[in-house]
């Protein structure tokens, strides 16, 4: 039972993983630096309760804040650029964030112990659940209340102006520009509200794991957190929940009986995904009830870049 | 400490070209298709394993682990390009970035099943002499990535200029449509064009694998972010652009690496990059949307 369990807590994480690069990609920019966003909010939460013992909640809302801070102030200058450039420029600031952990020692002394991030090491002993007495299933109903209020906030949103404005940027810059829309506004504001996204499912996937190290927040990741949104379509937030389990639960867990030959056919059924749906699960066509009132969904492409 | 400084930059040059040659054919492709290959450089791993293979098992000359560096990278390529952009319409860039990423995978895990283990050996340039210009020292493989590096570039633009191919390929990256109406039979020329870009992945693989004397996976990924990175300082578009790019990140990684050590190389050069995407949106050699807009029309 427990594995099913953890199971639940993996999409739970990547959930929040690819509803951070949904935000951003709304507004037409893919972004690879998710993956650094999730490592920050990760070793954030991890030392706010492994290293000065506060309560998860508030830590993983510290980190989902502080990621938005830092999200907000790398936005500024990498949104002047678009298309492939952001893709490359957010690349490298992704890189620099798993570099930074990768030199990153800072231990306090706790109970005898000394905890905190190790460089290379990483960053062990994050134990809030178990030494809290948090039994697996209660952790998972956790992660699945910060994904649904996540995804009930979205939802929310994309029903708003605030929502509209984010399409319509998404859609046709240079017409959202001539109603009078702040680009820099609208885009920054999504890469604000993508870090407290990716920094709330970083600091919970610390807690999960127990141990966190910078491998783990590579490009691999990063370009996961992208097929996310890309595979499930813009139509809405359903399309990344259900691009989550297609991935990590039928992809992933439910092909573990093939073996080695798992990465094969998981690459040919993304593939036939993409050449089925190109504008992605949930995208255009999708069943009534999922989609926007009124709009639906248009497709979005990597803008022309040159 | 000068010394130095001169000694990192030739090296840095050298290594610098098989960049450039990474970051010409990314240079191609997107130019043509617009789009994102991911895959670029797992095909080019694929080319390296096949040539290492060749050469464990029939301890075969350098020319024919070559000839199967290439014909690997290329084949590969001709897979990519069928299932992941010709597949795909033409709209749907995301979709294809998607797809390639899968194909990336797909290749990587591939090649882990059929080489289990972490690293293999290739065959280098053995026998050939040290070159000493003054003090500095250039390593002969070294020579070989700016003579092939130079020679290929040159090659190109002659190409482009002069061959009925290469004016297809320029008027399909120029203004898609116009080659459209004008009976440029597109798919053939994106096609060929992602065939010439494998091909030139795969000889800079070549060299940069025989240079080193091991290979790993890990090279697929390696080759995509170098050579996506020199492509995007030089500026989308150029092929003079790719070269400089490749180049520069080069020569900063050789003196980052000498002067900080191999974290300090990797933390200098992204934030290089990101400072320079952010100042120079255009890249080193680019041109931006506008400027090509007043060129065409000044053109017409």
């Amino acid at each position: 039972m427990d594995f099913y369990f953890g199971l639940l807590q993996i999409f739970g994480v990547h959930t929040l993983l690819g509803l951070s690069a949904y935000v951003v990609l709304l507004t037409g920019q893919v972004s690879m630096a998710q993956a650094g966003f999730y490592a920050i909010g990760a070793y954030t939460a991890g030392a706010g309760t492994a290293m000065f013992g506060i309560h998860i909640l508030p830590a993983i809302i510290v980190a989902g804040l502080v990621t938005a801070v830092i999200a907000c102030i790398v936005g500024f200058p990498a949104l002047r650029v678009k298309g492939l450039m952001l893709v490359v420029a957010t690349l490298a600031f992704g890189e620099m964030v798993r570099l930074f952990f990768f030199n990153l020692t800072w231990q306090v002394d706790r109970g005898g112990e000394l905890v905190g991030p190790n460089g290379a090491e990483g960053f062990r002993s994050i134990r809030y659940f178990p030494e809290h007495g948090w039994e697996v299933w209660h952790v998972t109903a956790f992660i699945w209340a910060v994904v649904i209020v996540v995804m009930v906030a979205l939802w929310w949103v994309d029903r708003t102006r605030a929502g509209a404005v984010l399409r319509a940027v998404g859609h046709d810059e240079t017409a959202a520009q001539s109603i009078g829309l702040n680009l820099t506004a609208v885009k920054v504001g999504a890469m604000t509200a993508g870090g407290f996204i990716a920094g709330l499912g970083g600091g919970i996937y610390a807690h999960t794991v127990t141990h966190i190290e910078h491998g783990v927040f590579g490009v691999l990741l990063a370009t996961f957190a992208i097929a996310y949104p890309i595979l499930g379509g813009l139509g809405s937030v359903f399309g990344t929940v259900i691009a989550v389990l297609f991935i990590q639960g039928f992809l992933i867990e439910g092909l573990r009986f093939l073996g080695d030959w798992r990465s094969l056919l998981f690459g040919a059924l993304i593939v036939l995904a993409m050449n089925l749906r190109p504008t992605g699960l949930l995208g255009e066509h999708a069943p009534r009830w999922f989609r926007r009132r009124k709009t639906g969904s248009e497709p979005l492409e990597l803008k022309e870049a040159n | 400490m000068l010394l130095d400084l001169v000694q990192n930059t030739v090296d840095g040059l050298a290594v610098g070209a098989a960049y450039g040659l990474l970051a010409l054919g990314f240079t191609l492709i997107f130019g043509v298709m617009r789009r994102l290959n991911i895959a670029f450089g797992p095909s080019i791993m694929i080319g390296i394993f096949a040539g290492a293979w060749l050469h464990a098992e029939w301890s075969v000359g350098m020319v024919p682990v070559f000839l199967a560096v290439l014909a690997g990278a290329v084949i590969t390529a001709a897979y990519v390009e069928r299932i992941s952009f010709a597949a795909i319409r033409g709209d749907a860039a995301l979709a294809s970035m998607a797809s390639s990423f899968a194909i990336w995978m797909q290749l990587e895990e591939a090649v882990a099943r059929v080489f289990p283990g972490r690293t293999y050996g290739f065959p280098t340039f053995d026998g050939m002499p040290m070159i000493e210009i003054g003090p500095v020292l250039l390593r002969p493989e070294y020579l070989v990535m700016l003579v092939t590096a130079a020679a290929l570039v040159a090659a190109l633009q002659w190409g482009l200029a002069h061959t009925r191919f290469g004016l297809e390929l320029r008027t399909l990256a120029d203004r898609p449509e116009a080659a459209r109406v004008s009976g440029v039979n597109v798919a053939r020329v994106a096609f060929l064009t992602f065939l010439l870009a494998a091909a030139i992945g795969g000889i800079a693989g070549f060299l940069i694998a025989a240079a080193d004397g091991q290979i790993t996976p890990k090279i697929g990924l390696w080759a995509t972010i170098k050579g996506l990175i020199a492509m995007v300082i030089g500026g989308l578009g150029s092929l003079r652009g790719a070269l400089i790019g490749g180049l520069v990140l080069g020569v900063v990684e050789a003196n980052a690496q000498w002067f900080l050590g191999a974290a300090g190389r990797e933390m200098t050069t992204y934030a290089l990059l990101f400072l320079a995407l952010v100042l120079l949106p255009a890249g080193l050699a680019g041109r931006t949307e506008a400027g090509a807009r007043a060129e065409a029309e000044r053109r017409l």
